[in-house]
C-alpha cells in the first residue's frame, strides 16, 4: 500500500500501482476517477490531497494510459474489443476519463473488424457529444451575458440577435 | 452516566501509538517463519491448485503401473500431530503423514469420497467458478451420505494438496459483514464500505476476487455479535473513530477470519476483538488469535496473532460498574470450558489473559457486551471504547 501521512496525524493507505497492472484495462482509469471525485476531497488538508493527486497522476502515467496502448495497439481482437466495449461505458458515465483512447480512435475507426469499428464510432460520438454540450454551455453563457448588456441598452437588438441565433443554431 | 459520557473526548492515544509502531515495523513482521517440525502450506493461484491436482494423479498412476496398488499420502490432522508455535502463536500441522490406500476395505469409502471432491475441485477451477461446501455435498448424496463426511473429504483434499480451502474454490456460505473506512474492489466493482447503510458488506467467501485499494481507518473492532455491531454501525461509529467494524456472527468462518488477516497484513492495523465476557467469548477470541485446531493446517492465512483483546474482561465489570442484575451466574459448562482455556499453553504464556480468566473462575460470573446498556444505550459507543483504545486497557 502507498501511505500518506495526514496533518492531523492520520494516515490514508492506497492501493500499490504494480498490484494494478494485472487489473481489467479499464478499471485503473476507474479506481482514478473514483478516488479524485470521491475520496479526495474527504481527506481534509491541501498537502494531502496535493499528494494523493499527484500519486493519481503517476498512476495514470505509468499504469492506465501504458496498459490502455498495449492493449488497443495489439493484435489480440477479443482483448481489444473487450477494451472498447469498457472503454464505451467508461465515456458514457465521465468523457475525460476515455481520453487517453482519441489518438488510436482514427485507425480504430477503420479496422476492419465490426465489432471494433462500432465501439469505435459510438466512442467517437460520445466524445463529439461531450464536445458540443461544452460549446453549447460556452454559447449559453454569451448569450446570457449579451442578453443582460442589451436589457442594459448597452448593446444592439441585432447584436443580441446574432449571438441567440448562434446558440439557438448549435442547440439544433 | 451516559449523560457525562457525551461530553468526554477521547483521543484514543494509546491505539494510535500501537498504530504507528505497526507502520515503523512495516513488512519485517509479515514473513512468518515456521518451525521445521511443521508442514508450510500455500494459498495458490488458480493455475499453481491445477498443477498440483495433475501432479498427483499422475503419480497416483505410476503407483497404479509399477504395484497396482495405488495410494494417496497426506498430512494427518489428528490432534497428535497439532503444534502449538509459541514464537508466531499459531496452531500449527506437523510432519506426521497418514496414508490412505485404495486397495483397504476400510479406507475405500473415505479415498472415494476424497477423489470425487478432487474431481470437483480440477472442475471448479478449470471454469474458475466457486461452490459451497453445501453444494458440494448435493453433487453426489449417495456416496457423501451425510455432509459431515464431505466437508472431511474437503479439508483432506486442502491438506493434500498442501494448500488454502479457498484456494481450491470451494467457500463457505457468507456469514460475516464489514463496515467502516475502507474502500475494496470486487472484480470489476468499487465497493465503498461506507456507503452501504448500517447493514454493511456482507464478507464474500470468494476473496481471491477481492482487494483492498484504500482506507483510512486507524484500527479494526471485531465483534462477536450482531446486536453490538448494530448498535456500533447505528451510532456511525467509524465516523468519529476512524475504523473498520467486522463481525461474524460468533465464531468467525474461513471467509472472515481470512479476510481479517488480509486487512491486518496489508494494511499494518491494530485489531481488537469486543466479545462476551464469558469462556466462549475468549474462545471465539482465541480462534482469531492463533486459528482452530480444525484448521490448523492454515492457520498462517487464518489466524492474526496480533489481535488484543479489548473486552468484555472479567475485571471490566467492576471496573465500569456493571450492576450485579445484568451479570449472570457461570454455568458448569462455563467454569469447565474456563478451566480448558486456562489450562492452553497459549493462556499460559500470556499472563493477563490468565489472570482475567482465573478472577471469571473466581468470581463465577459472565457477562454479555449488552451489559452495558445498563448504563445507557449510547455508553458503549461513547465511553467504554473509546476510553479502553484510548489507555491501552487490553489484553
Amino acid at each position: 500500500m502507498r501511505i500518506f501521512h495526514k496533518k492531523d496525524g492520520g494516515i490514508i493507505q492506497l492501493i500499490g500501482k504494480d498490484k494494478m497492472l494485472e487489473w481489467p484495462v479499464e478499471l485503473p482509469l476507474v479506481f482514478i476517477e473514483y478516488i479524485r471525485e470521491k475520496q479526495l476531497p474527504t481527506y481534509g488538508d491541501n498537502k494531502i490531497q496535493k499528494e494523493v493527486s499527484d500519486y493519481l497522476d503517476e498512476i495514470l502515467k505509468d499504469v492506465a494510459i501504458p496498459r490502455l496502448i498495449s492493449v488497443l495497439e495489439g493484435k489480440n481482437l477479443d482483448e481489444i474489443i473487450l477494451a472498447l466495449e469498457r472503454i464505451e461505458e467508461l465515456s458514457k458515465k465521465n468523457v475525460d476519463m476515455a481520453k487517453p483512447i482519441q489518438p488510436y480512435l482514427n485507425n480504430l475507426l477503420n479496422n476492419p473488424n465490426k465489432d471494433i469499428k462500432k465501439f469505435a464510432q459510438n466512442i467517437s460520438e460520445n466524445f463529439q457529444k461531450a464536445e458540443r454540450k461544452k460549446e453549447l454551455a460556452k454559447k449559453r453563457k454569451i448569450m446570457r451575458e449579451k442578453e443582460n448588456l442589451f436589457l442594459e441598452g448597452k448593446i444592439s437588438g441585432e447584436e443580441y440577435v446574432k449571438t441567440r441565433k448562434e446558440y439557438l443554431t448549435l442547440k439544433e | 452516566m451516559s449523560k457525562k459520557a457525551k461530553t468526554l473526548n477521547w483521543d484514543l492515544k494509546e491505539t494510535k501509538n500501537l498504530f504507528k509502531e505497526y507502520l515503523e515495523r512495516g513488512s519485517e513482521k509479515k514473513e512468518i517463519k515456521l518451525p521445521e517440525d511443521t508442514i508450510k502450506i500455500d494459498d495458490l493461484r488458480r493455475k499453481e491448485t491445477l498443477n498440483r491436482i495433475y501432479k498427483l494423479v499422475d503419480n497416483v498412476i505410476k503407483k497404479i503401473y509399477a504395484t497396482g496398488r495405488p495410494t494417496i499420502e497426506l498430512p494427518s490432522r489428528s490432534s497428535t500431530n497439532i503444534i502449538w508455535d509459541e514464537e508466531n502463536d499459531l496452531l500449527l500441522l506437523g510432519k506426521q503423514i497418514m496414508e490412505k490406500q485404495f486397495h483397504s476395505l476400510t479406507s475405500v469409502a473415505d479415498i472415494t469420497r476424497l477423489m470425487r471432491v478432487l474431481e470437483i475441485i480440477d472442475e471448479l477451477l478449470v471454469k474458475d467458478i466457486h461452490a459451497t461446501k453445501r453444494e458440494i455435498y448435493y453433487t453426489d448424496v449417495k456416496l457423501f451420505a451425510d455432509q459431515k463426511n464431505s466437508d472431511k473429504s474437503i479439508e483432506d483434499a486442502a491438506t493434500m494438496l498442501y494448500t488454502t480451502r479457498n484456494a481450491t474454490h470451494i467457500v463457505a456460505a457468507p456469514k460475516g459483514t464489514c463496515v467502516g473506512r475502507l474502500r475494496i474492489r470486487d472484480r470489476n466493482d468499487i465497493i465503498d464500505l461506507e456507503g452501504l447503510g448500517s447493514g454493511g458488506w456482507t464478507i464474500s467467501p470468494m476473496l481471491d476476487n477481492i482487494e483492498i485499494i484504500e482506507s483510512d481507518a486507524e484500527f479494526i473492532l471485531v465483534i462477536e455479535k450482531d446486536a453490538a455491531m448494530m448498535r456500533l454501525a447505528e451510532a456511525r461509529f467509524w465516523r468519529k473513530y476512524p475504523c473498520i467494524l467486522l463481525t461474524a456472527q460468533g465464531v468467525g468462518n474461513v471467509a472472515v477470519r481470512m479476510f481479517l488477516k488480509r486487512l491486518s497484513k496489508e494494511l499494518n492495523l491494530p485489531v481488537f476483538s469486543l466479545v462476551d465476557s464469558d469462556p466462549y467469548g475468549h474462545y471465539i477470541h482465541s480462534v482469531y488469535l492463533r486459528g482452530s485446531k480444525r484448521l490448523s493446517y492454515e492457520s498462517p492465512f487464518l489466524a492474526t496473532p496480533n489481535i488484543k483483546l479489548l473486552g468484555v474482561l472479567t475485571r471490566d465489570l467492576d471496573a465500569y460498574k456493571i450492576p450485579n442484575e445484568v451479570r449472570i451466574p457461570m454455568n458448569k459448562t462455563d467454569i469447565k470450558r474456563t478451566k480448558d482455556l486456562l489450562n492452553e499453553d497459549f493462556v499460559k504464556k500470556n499472563k493477563k489473559w490468565e489472570s482475567d480468566l482465573a478472577l471469571a473462575l473466581k468470581l463465577k460470573v459472565k457477562a454479555e457486551i449488552q451489559a452495558f446498556s445498563s448504563h445507557g444505550f449510547e455508553f458503549l459507543t461513547d465511553h467504554y471504547i473509546p476510553e479502553k483504545l484510548s489507555t491501552g486497557d487490553w489484553i
